[in-house]
């Protein structure tokens, strides 16, 4: 076996007649922040959806820590280790900011690394406050007791990257997280998104909007009606001449 | 509220907490106002109304509606009534045994069922009552067919005890249902009511934690029919009958679904309106359709956001 934390071996997956992913290769190394970008319909949210148990792959492998997780159910996957944010975000929209943070805190992984880190002799951390802890990561914490369908898209877009991150991935997966923000909530998410690279966070992120997310991750991949048209240093994507054929074409400046 | 640790910290539990004090209050002092052996007998239905549709509620909290909740009545009902007639078992055995068998029919249903999305639940719940119905109707000389079980031994030597015995049931059962409400399992219920996708997502188990409501939820609904068998000392195929069902469903309903206050103000509202238009028959369905209709237009949230929307006028107002 390896050491990639996630290795996803040739995923193919047709829905009736359309081919929505085919024969998709990707290794992800501790530490790495990589971006898949391609059109709208390109495969990319069905990518996801395999990768974290949401849909089965008609074929191929996806190995997480060298663990086949293929067709393990959402909630192991993310207890093994592996989480992702929705596109469409839809939290627990009738309950406070807070109680919504502490769902993942109370999955099977949250409690065990909070057991781990309790020193001995000593009481565990309450989810609660575990809870809050994240909700001052994405800046929501004097909103604890708000309902979470107050809260403005942005806010709610930082609370589910924030719910995310409570369930200790050791890979994290978001889904269009800068889309629909505004410029002040962009740069909060893209301090962010540094600060989790810095402390060593693998990400894949899945993005429309290049500005923001080439400055921000190492390796892009390129998809093109499911399939791999190119993978390499921000760079070299914007150089590929497939790649700007298929994807950048004239919008880019 | 200043701070988020007030929030589960012990003094808004016990503020919330003096409400459900009073209420218990007001349940075991009754008998010194209520005289008479047909309005006991009234109240000890309220009791057991109000059982059930605080059961019933428990699986509410994940948007699930079940609506064959008298499957657990009739199943438990016939297993004390049949314990008790031919073993000669006492209440005391009757009722956690019938418990445990509602609840392993929840625990079977749900497991077969609450794995899927989507209506699919709600139709099954529906078949299985009406199956078992359908069977009780026409079952051998030992379960009594269509006359059902008479004969079983009473509960209690007076009608005080019976009153007493249900009431503390029903308070016990109140408070399950609040411990349950502020529990990391009450939120992890809400959460899967509110957003499934997003639940599964966060790493929680939510077939697991579905299947163990179901479970909660049949067997005190089984505790209560095996109770209601020995206090009425019989057993008929009714009880397993989907009227049952869809009057403990609409009970919550229309007393607010999901919430601890809901059911017990359903509980009340339904059975005195049950008894007080018993004259009308059957046709007493149609009072509560137009109940449940005219509250979904009113107050789609129930009677308990009227309850709420009143209690704090009157707070601010004094």
């Amino acid at each position: 076996m390896n050491s990639d934390l996630l290795n996803i071996q040739s995923i193919s997956k047709a829905f009736g007649g359309l081919q929505a992913v085919s024969r998709f290769d990707l290794q992800v190394k501790e530490e790495d922040i990589i971006g898949i970008i391609g059109p709208n319909g390109a495969g990319k949210t069905t990518l996801f959806n395999l990768m974290t148990g949401f849909i089965r792959p008609d074929s191929g492998e996806v190995l997480l820590k060298g663990e086949n997780i293929t067709r393990l159910k959402p909630f192991q996957i993310v207890n093994r280790g592996m989480s992702r944010t929705f596109q469409l975000v839809d939290l627990f929209k009738e309950m406070t900011v807070l109680e919504n943070m502490m769902i993942p805190c109370f999955s099977k992984r949250a409690c065990r690394q909070r057991q781990e880190i309790c020193p001995p002799g000593q009481k565990e951390e309450k989810s609660y406050i575990a809870a809050m802890r994240f909700l001052e990561t994405v800046g929501l914490a004097d909103r604890f007791n708000e309902k979470a369908k107050n809260l403005a898209f942005g806010e709610l877009r930082l609370l589910d990257i924030g719910r995310a991150m409570a369930t200790q991935p050791d890979i994290l997966l978001l889904d269009e997280p800068f889309s629909g923000l505004d410029v002040a909530d962009t740069e909060i998410l893209s301090s962010a998104i540094r600060k989790m690279h810095q402390q060593g966070q693998a990400m894949i992120i899945i993005e429309h909007r290049l500005r923001e997310f080439l400055k921000l991750v190492e390796r892009v991949v390129a998809i093109v009606f499911g399939e791999k048209i190119a993978e390499g240093t921000p760079q070299e994507i914007m150089n590929n001449r497939k790649v700007i054929d298929a994807y950048l074409g004239d919008t880019r400046e | 509220m200043n701070t988020y640790q007030d929030l589960f910290g012990l003094t808004i539990f016990y503020r919330r907490l003096r409400g459900l004090v009073i209420f218990s209050t007001i349940v075991l002092m009754a008998p010194l106002v209520v005289k008479g052996g047909y309005f006991m007998e009234v109240l000890f239905l309220c009791n057991y109304y109000v059982v059930l549709a605080c059961s019933w509620d428990i699986l509410a909290y994940t948007g699930k509606v079940n609506f064959g909740h008298s499957l657990f009545v009739g199943a438990a009902g016939y297993t004390a009534a049949v314990l008790n007639l031919h073993l000669g078992w006492g209440p005391w055995l009757t009722l956690p045994i019938g418990g445990i068998v509602a609840g392993l029919f929840g625990l079977f249903i749900g497991t077969v069922t609450l794995r899927l999305r989507g209506p699919y639940f709600g139709g099954v719940t529906f078949c299985f009552a009406m199956l078992l119905y359908k069977l009780l109707c026409v079952s051998p000389k030992t379960l009594g067919g269509e006359e059902g079980l008479t004969g079983v031994s009473p509960l209690m030597s007076s009608l005080l005890g019976n009153y007493y015995f249900s009431a503390i049931f029903m308070l016990a059962v109140v408070f399950l249902l609040y411990f349950v409400s502020r529990s990391s399992f009450g939120i992890i219920l809400r959460s899967i009511g509110e957003n499934e996708t997003a639940s599964e997502g966060s790493g929680i188990n939510t077939t697991f934690y579905k299947v163990a409501a179901f479970t909660i939820s049949g067997t005190i609904a089984g505790v209560a029919g095996a109770m209601y068998t020995h206090i009425m000392m019989n057993a008929s195929p009714a009880m397993a009958h989907e009227a049952l069902g869809s009057l403990v469903l609409m009970m919550a309903v229309v007393g607010g679904m999901a919430s601890i206050i809901g059911p017990i103000i359903g509980g009340y509202t339904l059975t005195i309106i049950n008894e007080a238009f018993r004259f009308m028959g059957d046709l007493r369905l149609l009072i509560y359709t137009g109940l449940v209709l005219g509250m979904f237009l009113v107050a789609p949230k129930g009677l308990y956001d009227i309850f709420i929307r009143v209690f704090r006028r009157v707070v601010v107002r004094t």
